[in-house]
């Protein structure tokens, strides 16, 4: 639109008589209605997302943010930025014990200790990880949709690079939308003070002899998908996913508590260590996982049902349950309030130990990482969402999640059991958005 | 029509959707059939070949010859269906063919509407003089359309070259994306436009012009001077309840020339232009 310079003429205004003799023309019955908006060049997606363990665990402070643009007809660009920063005290792996505990960190450099009876937590846990995404999406066909990708993020152990396509094509009227989606990625992981060898003893301060350079892993991802329109209110969704993950899959950073197997104490780590004894933990170098995934969606008047099921077993013998509901409640002038509730079940991987045992012979494969022990996980939350005039959105979400699992059976020996060997976790998410253009 | 006509229906059902298109489809052939200037033997046909005779028209193309007439008043004389005939030394092909003033000052004695005598039935034209409807047959044979298909209750869209009128959304929250050609000659759209009921109407010289010396001469003609008015945006969409309001006030917005916008900001209805 141009900019009008110097003074505007005056016009006698026709719009009564225009309309007036248009009536005329058409008929009493002319329509009176209009409804018309520009859309803008492009839409923005941003938010803020705060994540909060209780006790001082992890703490995640993230804010993303999604662009996207129509470059050509039908063809569009999507770009998206996240910058996560953590902080808190993420669980070492190791159990508590009657006496006060000393760790050397990673680095090497220094050394923290935790409380007799206390939960091993490692403090020096602080990253700042930038992610950023682009993806192209263009017709192939009238009925083909092809959208491939790249992303890239960054934080101070860890690169992450990947690329992306998929391929969707309608069928039966439109009613019918297969999908096939490929990714791959390649990460490399340096983690600080050097990757420990797998089930090596934790050394004193200042002795890295048994870590060794970076890391890395390459994950394949399948993804078959077929979308039905069931009728004018309902669609159904079905996924089949499959996962291949090839390199470095420990977690770098995690450790096992080696225990006397009738007291449940620490037993002593290397000489001249000062250390109790803990053992690096050691992950299968291959990591295969399928998932199927169901999703239902139903509109009642406006109103919007969302139930979905998902089911993920894995080469590692953790299978999961993942049964979630969303009821999307509108309630006039762009205003919609959504409760949200999700319930998470999942076994521990074949090789989870919650200790080792001092004298029993070293197993292959050994983690206490908690995230691969059996455990549920029970997310309940709410989002509010308001339309703004111009066709944007603000929403707040809040959710409190809240997990509980059992360490390995058999773990609870001697003064173990006076300890809780799988402390709860609970949670608190928080997220702010703001969405704005072309919707 | 001259121009592609499309309808599109929003609805699972297959026999009303094609109820939808069948309706719609009669309707824009019945209205070209009936106005067209370059059909022998119909209504524009009998009184652009008159010679000086006055023609009884029917009551629809009455309607239509008030509407011009109404228009022409409103317009200070500038909206004329009978300025056509302008056309003989005006080609706007794309080419370099500017007329000379001489050839158009002798077709501007054939041209304006106040030289025509219309007593609604009768319309009495000067010898030589001749009408065209196409200015706003188009946009009326949308809103015809519109009205005998409204009655079938179907989510549709009707788009009869580049003007159109939604009947409802989508879907309840989904309306129609509507893109407004590029001037450039892009194959992206220059704007786009989310419709979810009403209409949108488009004048515009993107593809008929003149371009001789370095200056364009759009096909937008002032039926006082006989030339094309000059700093005219290249297009202008507007959005209004009906087609025909719409077509008409991008029209008479192309005829204000530089002053389009300061028109169409006066009028206070939703526009798009593009220069």
């Amino acid at each position: 639109m141009q900019l009008k310079n110097g003074k505007s003429p005056t016009f006698r205004r026709i719009g009564a008589p225009l309309a007036a003799a248009t009536c005329a023309l058409l008929g009493q019955s002319a329509p009176r209605e209009v409804a018309a908006q520009e859309l803008m060049p492009w839409d923005i997606d941003t938010s803020l997302l705060i994540y909060s363990e209780s006790d001082g665990r992890v703490r995640d402070t993230s804010l993303n943010a999604r662009a996207r643009k129509e470059i050509r007809e039908e063809k569009f660009l999507d770009l998206t930025l996240a910058i996560d920063s953590l902080t808190g005290a993420s669980p070492s792996g190791a159990v508590p014990a009657s006496t006060v505990q000393t760790f050397t960190s990673p680095s090497g450099n220094s050394q923290y200790t935790v409380g007799a009876g206390a939960q091993a937590l490692d403090t020096s846990f602080l990253d700042t990880r930038t992610a950023l995404s682009a993806n192209w999406e263009m017709p192939l066909t009238r009925l083909a949709l092809l959208s491939v990708g790249a992303s890239l993020s960054d934080e101070y152990d860890y690169t992450h690079t990947g690329l992306n396509a998929r391929l969707a094509r309608d069928f039966n009227n439109r009613n019918t939308t297969l999908s096939f989606g490929l990714a791959l990625a390649n990460d490399t992981i340096s983690p600080v003070g050097g990757s420990p060898v797998p089930l090596a003893p934790l050394l004193g301060l200042g002795n890295q002899t048994n870590k060794r350079g970076d890391q890395s892993k390459d994950v394949t991802d399948l993804l078959f998908g077929v979308t039905q329109v069931l009728n004018r209110h309902t669609i159904v969704q079905l996924n089949y996913s499959l996962s291949q993950a090839d390199g470095y899959l420990t977690d770098p950073y995690k450790l096992l508590s080696v225990v006397d197997p009738v007291t449940g104490n620490p037993v002593p780590g290397p000489a001249g260590s000062g250390l109790s004894r803990y053992l690096f933990e050691r992950r299968p170098d291959t990591r295969d996982k399928q998932s199927l995934y169901g999703l239902v969606k139903r509109d009642f008047n406006g109103d919007v049902l969302e139930a979905s099921y998902r089911y993920m077993t894995d080469d590692w013998g953790v299978d999961s349950h993942t049964v979630e509901l969303r009821y999307r409640w509108s309630f006039g002038s762009g205003r919609y309030l959504q409760p949200h509730v999700r319930f998470y079940q999942q076994t521990a991987a074949d090789f989870y130990r919650t200790v080792l045992f001092n004298g029993a012979p070293l197993p292959t494969y050994a983690t206490a990482d908690h995230r691969l022990g059996e455990f549920d996980g029970l997310t309940l939350g709410v989002k509010y969402g308001r339309a703004t005039a111009r066709g944007g959105e603000w929403s707040t979400r809040v959710e409190y999640y809240t997990q509980t699992g059992n360490p390995a059976p058999g773990s609870a020996v001697g003064a173990l059991a006076n300890f809780d060997l799988y402390p709860d976790l609970n949670a608190l998410i928080a997220q702010f958005s703001y969405k704005f253009g072309r919707r | 029509m001259a121009s592609p006509c499309e309808v599109h229906v929003a609805e699972p059902d297959r026999a009303l959707a094609e109820r939808v298109v069948a309706t719609a489809a009669a309707e824009a052939a019945r209205i070209e059939a009936k106005f067209s200037r370059y059909r022998r033997g119909n209504v524009v046909d009998a009184i652009n070949s008159a010679r000086g005779r006055t023609i009884v028209v029917d009551e629809e193309t009455a309607r239509l010859l008030d509407y011009a007439h109404e228009l022409n008043e409103l317009s200070d004389g500038k909206f004329d269906v009978t300025s056509g005939a302008l056309r003989r030394v005006w080609r706007f092909d794309g080419g370099d063919r500017v007329p000379s003033r001489d050839a158009v000052e002798q077709v501007l004695a054939t041209v304006g509407w106040h030289r025509a005598r219309w007593r609604s039935p009768e319309l009495t034209l000067l010898p030589g003089m001749e009408i065209d409807l196409g200015g706003i047959g188009k946009e009326y044979a949308v809103d015809r359309a519109a009205a005998l298909v409204r009655p079938l209750s179907a989510r549709c869209l009707l788009n009869f070259g580049g003007d159109l009128l939604a009947l409802g959304p989508q879907q309840h929250d989904r309306p129609w994306r509507v893109g407004v050609e590029s001037v450039s000659g892009d194959a992206a759209a220059a704007k786009q436009i989310d419709l979810g009921v009403g209409a949108l109407a488009t004048s515009g010289d993107a593809r008929r012009y003149l371009q001789k010396d370095g200056k364009r001469y759009g096909h937008i003609l002032d039926p006082a001077t006989g030339w094309p008015v000059v700093d005219a945006p290249r297009s202008v969409t507007v959005a209004a309840p009906t087609c025909t309001q719409a077509g008409m006030l991008a029209t008479l917005a192309l005829l204000r020339g530089r002053d389009a916008e300061a028109f169409l900001d006066a009028e206070g209805v939703q526009y798009w232009a593009l220069r």
